[in-house]
């Protein structure tokens, strides 16, 4: 296993609901061919596992990183008392919190943690505008990047030469002599924090040389950035991405293999890239969505429901199943959805304590039995 | 409710919300072609733009398909407003974001555009309500210049009439449009609260409404539609209501709305079983507490209400509404 | 008119609105202060476009299917009030009463809650908790329909009292018990059905229904209760009558009142266990709470026409919330004069800035004060008013060009530029370090042989919009 402090974490939200029955797919269980009778993936369709599990026909490049044994698949994952609404179940997702409403995300908790005092002002980066839930926590200062090659403060200067001139009238303006109350001292350390943090992301940007040629779809954007960031060695530890949408009320089997296809293609890429860079076994990325959906479906889609698949990849992680592949008799059904038999939790427990080597408890609030997700030495 | 004629009686309901496949999100208007396809239009929201497209159906709520969508390219829409299909079953189309009108073929394939920003012959600010009169000219009402223009089947320019204020004959970011079986225009004159009748030359005829709550005025209308006997039928867009006047001008129809569940409707609570349960053990129609009167705050609590209707058609004895925010077509019969 | 005059009714004009800029402040500062508070306060704000013109082009922000259309149509209320008083004085109460998008999954009832903030946030503040504890969109967010005779769910009770009205370690847990049997049966209309929409995010079959107020005889509690040291067989009503007779109360709205219009006070939870900063203050605002029979106006005027509000010592003392900067900016440039689409994705950056209007992050609504601040939230803050100030196509920016350009006598000296832009964005006020730097760059910027362009003060304009002093209010 690789050396701790070289490890990171990248969380890939498939936002909107994604339908894990289409995606690893129960292609012989006749209960699934009878409930999905418009939108069905078939035995000639779909790319086998074990004779009873296949990949959606789209996630080509995610079955070669499962037949390299780096890809686990996490089936049957869920909480307590399912609820299937975007916002709230994202929200569950968000802060590992499903009782109550929580102020603070659970990796925002994370990088506190691994960062109390703020000293890389890039440990967490989120790549998209506005900062998910799972990334806000009081006091800790995430980046959010639209896109990398434009990143930075007052970005509608133009020219390299002009701006490079306003920035340092900007640095001036932060300067250390701000301090004469509390909100001039907040102000004066971020600002220059935030010029820090910008210098250091577009650095990463113009340091980046690859053979790898990504797709231009938004997801390979953001894995294409995440990449940058990853080989510009600036101590990022968490880096969060978004994919969407996954909603497939219908017209599912055009939607869902765009969306797949779009990701599978991205994170063979990135995948690709970090082999390239000799960073394969540092990298673990986590693939998880807030809902899964109806057994079955509407005619040409599927609505909100519950019992999910999450995904985790890398170089160090032990490929294979865990959590079970929910039973789709009618007894076993809750509400008509794939019942949950591992909670998220326990996934996130792990990544915390076997990949970060942080105590889940205290971000978690309670103790969630692990997986054994890595490989030991 | 007020029921004067017993002439106008409701059908039934079709569609549902939705963003893609069967259904619609924010339905502007529609339009029929010769083999009696429905083309709706939908705008979708600012927040999610999946909405903006063109849903093909039929009387019988059978669902044929979809295309066009958000976007800048050719064949997309920003802000679309209002169909209309020509007697060769092209769709025109105008967008009020972009002040362009684009043509497709009723498969959906682009095959031109034309309209600017402006206030010249051609150009718009702000195109809504279309129609073709028997020539299979164009009409396009140009609702911040307050006008509208004409145009050939090519989309050359050929002449135009009307400007803005409050006099007769005068608009106020008009909206909808329909050409009666003589050629005249009728225009829901929104910001004066009335329905214009205009001779095919642009004369103005006469005017029905003014500003009110009352069954027999209108607030914004947004669309106009007329039977062969010269009828006039209203969405009264800012009273909620479905409206019909005779040719005299006088009230003969008002409702508030009695949408009921369509098919597509149907399926969804039948995959949705907890939410058909649920719903069967409601109330739907309940006293209005209250709510200030305004008819905008009581739709958005009756669910079988109108609710910002923004278009209406007559085809061959029936009147289908367009009932936006509702994600809807009320049918009517007209006997 | 003096410069002190129009300092401080730039001061007012932040506080109680959204700020102004200088060719407004000259036409108040000619009213007078005091005349101008009373004027915001008594009357109707003014809203040149009508609710008609958004929905025709924007329906869903009046139908609010989304989670964000609802805030953006707020947004235009907020640029275009003529008094944005109203505006602020909600955004205060939704800061308190924070309800969420996440559970409601509604945009349309909690903008409903907003309508009713801006309906009854100035009158009585007994008669602002009923409506509150009637209100559906709380009623679901705390639970309250979930809270049943002999079967109690405390949610709403606890809040009521923590968040909403005294503050923890004025009542006990038997208190929250109580008031909480006495909110039973208030409910709303199908609950189940809504609640079940609300869980599923359904949009089906024909969009989303709005919500109202129901009362349950038959659920509510009609036993005996024992509240705050008082007996009887409450029902809310009384609950809420015993609430607002209390000192802790009073000074619970008082330092609230204080912390957004006038200095940031320490964060809530810290209350118990640290004095106002300005305890006087908040004696003679608790004075009024009891004399005015607890009406929010009469506090507010007291508090605009008090020393410690006019006192040059808390001038810039708070941090914008996102809000009030995209707020205040936006009227600034004045780009949004009609219904636009890009005016819901300008609006987004008070999300951007983590700010999501009516989807706060708890219960406990936003952390304001410096909590605003980090090295991510100020890139978004600094790039958005940079951009915008500094964007001469904008009307607003365009009159502020020409306005500094009118002022001035050529030739053009940096110095007199700089104070120009700062006293036409709204009699700004800024260090001398700042300030400094600020004609350093004009130095260097504008070319002394030719008239000054309009690009040369955008570029000028651009820096007043980045610099420290524009992130407070």
């Amino acid at each position: 296993m690789s050396d701790k402090n070289n490890r990171s974490l990248v969380v890939v939200q498939l936002s909107g609901g994604n339908d894990a029955m289409n995606t690893i797919v129960p292609y012989n269980n006749g209960i699934y061919h009878d409930s999905r009778s418009s939108i069905h993936l078939t035995e000639d369709e779909i790319i086998d596992i074990d004779g009873s599990l296949g990949f959606h026909p789209e996630m080509l490049q995610i079955k070669n990183l499962w037949d390299e044994r780096k890809v686990s698949i996490i089936n049957g994952i869920g909480y307590p008392s399912p609820n299937r609404s975007h916002f709230r179940s994202m929200d569950i997702w968000h802060t590992a919190e499903s009782e109550s409403i929580a102020p603070d995300g659970w990796l925002g908790r994370t990088i506190r943690e691994i960062d109390p005092e703020h000293k890389n002002v890039v440990t967490g980066v989120n790549f998209g505008r506005g900062l998910p839930r799972s990334l806000q926590c009081r006091g800790v200062p995430v980046a959010s990047v639209g896109n990398l090659d434009t990143y930075g403060l007052m970005t509608d200067i133009q020219g390299s030469e002009n701006r490079d001139y306003a920035l340092s009238f900007f640095s001036r303006l932060y300067g250390p002599h701000l301090g004469r109350d509390v909100i001039l001292e907040a102000l004066g350390e971020n600002g220059i924090n935030a010029m820090i943090g910008a210098d250091i992301l577009s650095s990463a940007n113009e340091k980046y040389s690859s053979s790898i040629e990504y797709s231009d779809t938004p997801i390979s954007n953001n894995l294409k950035d995440i990449a940058k960031v990853i080989f510009a060695d600036v101590g990022t530890k968490i880096y969060y991405a978004q994919h969407g949408s996954f909603d497939t009320h219908a017209g599912e089997l055009v939607n869902h293999a765009k969306l797949w296809k779009d990701l599978s293609v991205g994170l063979g890429d990135f995948f690709d890239d970090l082999k390239e860079h000799d960073k394969e076994d540092d990298v673990a990325v986590l693939l998880f969505s807030e809902f899964g959906r109806r057994i079955e479906d509407n005619g040409s889609g599927t609505d909100h429901g519950s019992g999910g698949v999450s995904f985790v990849m890398g170089g160090s992680v032990k490929g294979g199943f865990y959590g079970e592949q929910p039973s789709l008799e009618l007894s076993e059904q809750v509400e008509g959805d794939m019942k949950y038999n591992n909670d998220f939790r326990s996934t996130y427990a792990t990544l915390l304590d076997q990949w970060l080597e942080i105590d889940p408890v205290p971000i978690l609030g309670a103790n969630y039995e692990q997986h054994d997700l890595f490989r030991k030495g | 409710m007020t029921t004067i004629s017993s002439k106008i009686k409701y059908k039934n309901t079709m569609g549902l919300a939705a963003m893609q496949g069967r259904g619609f999100y924010y339905p502007m208007d529609l339009a029929f072609d010769s083999s009696e396809k429905i083309y709706v239009l939908g705008r979708g929201h600012d927040g999610d733009p999946r909405g903006c497209r063109i849903v093909v159906m039929d009387m019988n709520e059978e669902y044929y398909g979809t295309f066009g969508s958000f976007g800048n390219e050719n064949g997309q829409f920003i802000w679309p407003s209002c169909i209309a299909v020509n007697s060769k079953d092209n769709l025109f189309i105008s967008d009020e974001a972009t002040n362009k009108i684009t043509v497709m073929s009723k498969e959906g394939n682009y095959i031109s555009s034309f309209g600017e920003f402006g206030s010249g012959n051609g150009q718009f600010d702000g195109p809504n309500g279309l129609a073709f009169d028997h020539d299979d000219n164009l009409y396009v009402v140009d609702h911040r210049n307050g006008r509208v223009q004409v145009f050939d089947e090519d989309g050359k320019f050929i002449r135009k009439f009307g400007k803005p204020g409050d006099l007769s004959g005068e608009l106020n970011l008009p909206w909808g449009i329909t050409i009666d079986s003589k050629n005249n225009l009728y225009i829901a004159d929104w910001g004066n609260h009335r329905i214009q009748e205009f001779s095919n030359d642009g004369d103005f005829i006469k005017s029905i409404g003014s500003y009110g709550k009352k069954d027999t005025d209108l607030i914004h209308p947004s669309d106009v539609a007329v039977d062969l006997k010269g009828n006039v039928f209203v969405t009264d867009w800012g009273n909620h209501r479905f409206k019909a006047f005779n040719q005299n001008g006088d009230l003969i129809y008002s409702t508030r709305g009695e949408a009921t569940l369509s098919k597509w409707a149907h399926d969804f609570l039948n995959t949705n079983i907890e939410e058909k349960e649920a719903r069967s053990k409601s109330k739907l129609v309940f006293e209005l507490p209250g709510f200030d009167k305004d008819p905008h705050e009581e739709s958005s609590h009756v669910e079988k209400y109108f609710w910002s209707p923004t278009s209406i058609t007559f085809y061959k004895g029936e009147i289908i509404i367009v009932d936006s925010n509702r994600h809807r077509l009320p049918v009517y019969l007209v006997s | 008119m003096s410069n002190a005059d129009v300092l401080l009714m730039a001061h007012l004009m932040r506080r109680a609105g959204f700020g102004a800029n200088k060719g407004e402040l000259d036409k108040l500062v000619k009213n007078g202060y005091d005349k101008t508070v009373d004027y915001m306060l008594d009357n109707d704000p003014n809203i040149p476009v009508s609710e008609y013109m958004i929905r025709r082009y924007q329906p869903d922000y009046g139908a609010s299917l989304g989670s964000t259309t609802n805030g953006a149509n707020w947004m235009y209320r907020m640029i275009w009030s003529d008094f944005p008083l109203r505006e602020k004085v909600a955004l205060f109460w939704h800061g308190i009463f924070a309800t969420g998008y996440a559970k409601l999954a509604n945009g349309k009832v909690l903008h409903d809650q907003i309508k009713m903030l801006l309906k009854h946030g100035l009158g009585n503040y007994q008669n602002l908790l009923v409506e509150l504890s009637r209100d559906p969109a709380m009623i679901i967010w705390l639970d309250n329909c979930e809270s049943h005779k002999g079967a109690i769910n405390e949610n709403y009770g606890r809040e009521l009292l923590e968040l909403f009205s005294m503050g923890t370690g004025n009542y006990t847990e038997e208190d929250i018990k109580e008031a909480s049997r006495a909110f039973t049966g208030w409910t709303i209309a199908n609950s189940d059905y809504m609640t079940l929409k609300c869980q599923r995010d359904s949009v089906w079959p024909y969009g989303r229904l709005s919500m109202h107020f129901e009362y349950n005889p038959d659920d509510h509690d009609e036993e005996e209760k024992t509240f705050l040291g008082e007996t009887g067989n409450f029902n809310g009503e009384d609950i809420i009558k015993i609430i607002c007779e209390q000192k802790a109360t009073a000074k619970f709205i008082s330092r609230h009142l204080y912390s957004f219009f006038v200095a940031d006070e320490p964060p809530v939870p810290e209350w118990p266990y640290k004095e106002p900063n300005d305890p006087e203050a908040i004696e003679m605002l608790s004075k009024v709470y009891f004399d005015s029979g607890y009406n929010i106006k009469e506090m507010l005027r007291f508090l605009f026409k008090s020393d410690f509000f006019k006192s040059e010592d808390v001038w810039n003392k708070r941090v914008k919330s996102p809000v009030e900067l995209v707020a205040g900016t936006l009227r600034l440039t004045k780009e949004f004069n009609r219904p636009s689409r890009d005016q819901y994705f300008t609006t987004l950056n008070a999300q951007y800035m983590g700010q999501w209007m009516m989807s706060p992050p708890s219960v406990e609504g936003w952390h304001w004060g410096t909590e605003w601040l980090d090295s991510g939230t100020l890139v978004e803050r600094v790039n958005f008013s940079s951009s915008s100030l500094g964007n001469k196509d904008n009307i607003g920016v365009k009159e502020i060009i020409n306005n500094i350009k009118s002022s001035l006598d050529s030739p053009i000296d940096s110095e007199k530029l700089v104070d120009a832009s700062l006293e036409q964005l709204g009699a700004l006020s800024t260090s001398e370090n700042t300030r400094s730097i600020l004609i350093d760059y004009a130095d260097s910027n504008l070319d002394s042989s030719e008239e000054i362009n309009d690009e040369e003060i955008a570029e000028l304009l651009k820096f007043v919009g980045a610099m420290p002093e524009y992130q407070r209010s």
